[in-house]
């Protein structure tokens, strides 16, 4: 009787733990979560995003945790997603750090950050053959903005079934832009033309950057009110670091509300990789076509740039194109030094970074767009 | 025209492609303008950095 009663109360504490519903599938994705902390720690592959997305994988794989159930801390963070809370305050923190100065100084080349954007569709047309629907299919295409928050934003408007393989893909890749664009770039230019160097730009004034997040602001909630959201706070943010008189709070914006969005989005992305949603075969066709984005993205940039030198006496640098994909500044580091191994004194990271910024509202024209013809 | 089709996807991103070309260097045209605010006179940074 002794052992019986014994018994049940073992049975009964069992029960309430996770343990009986583990399967394969969590132990693979807590495998992962430890894969991406490595990475981070070891290779420095974006530690601010790998390590609280890994750890927050790790734990909602552990089944019986009450932290990605209704109420619980993560599902709350998942929230400030859901709800396009949190991708909005990182284009603020992003706004108050960011010098549009050569984007201002070089309008011309502003047509590039959205000549790289043939990846998106190129990755649409592709998901729609492979089966997905038109709104998973125009999700799965921003991939190739290489913009995270409009990555996230897009998914939840569009397929928040798909966030965690999205969110994860764009991620990546905009981590693995030093390894994914020189082949592509190479491919396409000839040493002749990677060797050509830019003007020096002109100075941008202290009116001119006042008025650009001004001007820009009202512009976009005219035009595209689906994505005024993220690149209005883009340019509060900006304006905050622009006008002077507000230094402590673009200080606050950049690092103090920056570095908290970001822990509570790396979690909620990271609760949202549970095994029975992402290890399906979706999220490798997602995968797939977010690399095929990114080729296609990195081509077209160029591509653009050297039909773009039909047209202009003084030609420009066509490395430059491939900075057009949204990812600031690591697109512009990667034209900058691809430049550098032909030339070691041919510096391009001033001049790549007006592409690069222009970038950010091709990835959000693009989306608008997109969501004002599916919504 | 039924949403869910493969056409309907080849002309959604002819669409937004060339559209947003066409916006993108309509903000071009828009940052050409800029450099005109520079006859109101230029800002003293000296004391808009002090006065907070």
């Amino acid at each position: 009787m002794l052992l019986d009663q014994t018994m049940k109360f073992f049975g009964a504490l069992g029960a309430q733990t996770g343990v009986a519903d583990l399967w394969w599938g969590n132990v693979v994705m807590i495998a992962v979560g430890i894969g991406m902390i490595l990475l981070a720690v070891i290779k420095k592959y974006e530690p601010l995003l790998l390590v609280g997305i890994g750890f927050s994988c790790i734990v909602s794989n552990v089944p019986g945790s009450n932290l990605i159930l209704e109420g619980g801390l993560f599902d709350y963070a998942y929230k400030g997603v859901e709800l396009l809370i949190l991708p909005p305050l990182i284009f603020f923190g992003v706004g108050a750090m960011t010098d549009f100065g050569p984007m201002i100084a070089n309008p011309g080349l502003v047509i590039l950050g959205a000549a790289a954007h043939l990846g998106i569709f190129v990755a649409l047309i592709g998901a729609k053959l492979l089966g997905f629907t038109i709104y998973q299919s125009g999700a799965i295409g921003i991939i190739g903005g290489a913009d995270g928050p409009m990555a996230i934003f897009m998914s939840v408007k569009l397929a928040p079934e798909l966030l965690p393989q999205i969110s994860v893909a764009a991620y990546s890749y905009m981590a693995l832009m030093p390894l994914i664009q020189p082949p592509v770039m190479r491919l396409l230019t000839s040493k002749q033309e990677r060797m050509i160097r830019m003007k020096q730009l002109r100075t941008v004034s202290r009116v001119e950057r006042i008025a650009f997040p001004i001007v820009i602001g009202i512009i976009v909630n005219l035009l595209l009110p689906p994505v005024a959201p993220l690149i209005t706070m883009l340019m509060l943010g900006n304006l905050f670091k622009e006008v002077l008189v507000t230094e402590r709070l673009a200080k606050t914006a950049a690092n103090e509300v920056m570095n908290m969005v970001i822990v509570l989005l790396t979690v909620a992305i990271g609760s949202t990789m549970q095994a029975d949603k992402f290890l399906t075969g979706s999220t490798i066709e997602v995968v797939v076509l977010g690399l095929i984005a990114f080729l296609f993205g990195t081509g077209s940039g160029v591509i653009g740039a050297k039909i773009l030198n039909l047209f202009l006496k003084e030609k420009i640098n066509p490395l430059l194109g491939s900075a057009g994909i949204a990812s600031v500044p690591i697109a512009a580091h990667v034209a900058h030094n691809v430049a550098l191994e032909d030339d070691p004194d041919n510096f391009l990271i001033y001049h790549a970074m007006g592409p690069n910024l222009a970038g950010v509202f091709g990835t959000a024209l693009s989306g608008g767009i997109m969501l004002a013809l599916l919504q | 025209m039924s949403r869910d089709t493969l056409t309907f996807a080849v002309i959604l991103s002819l669409i937004d492609f060339f559209l947003s070309m066409a916006m993108i260097t309509g903000i071009g045209l828009i940052l050409r303008l800029l450099p005109l605010l520079n006859r109101l006179g230029a800002l003293d940074e000296e004391s808009m950095r002090r006065g907070h």
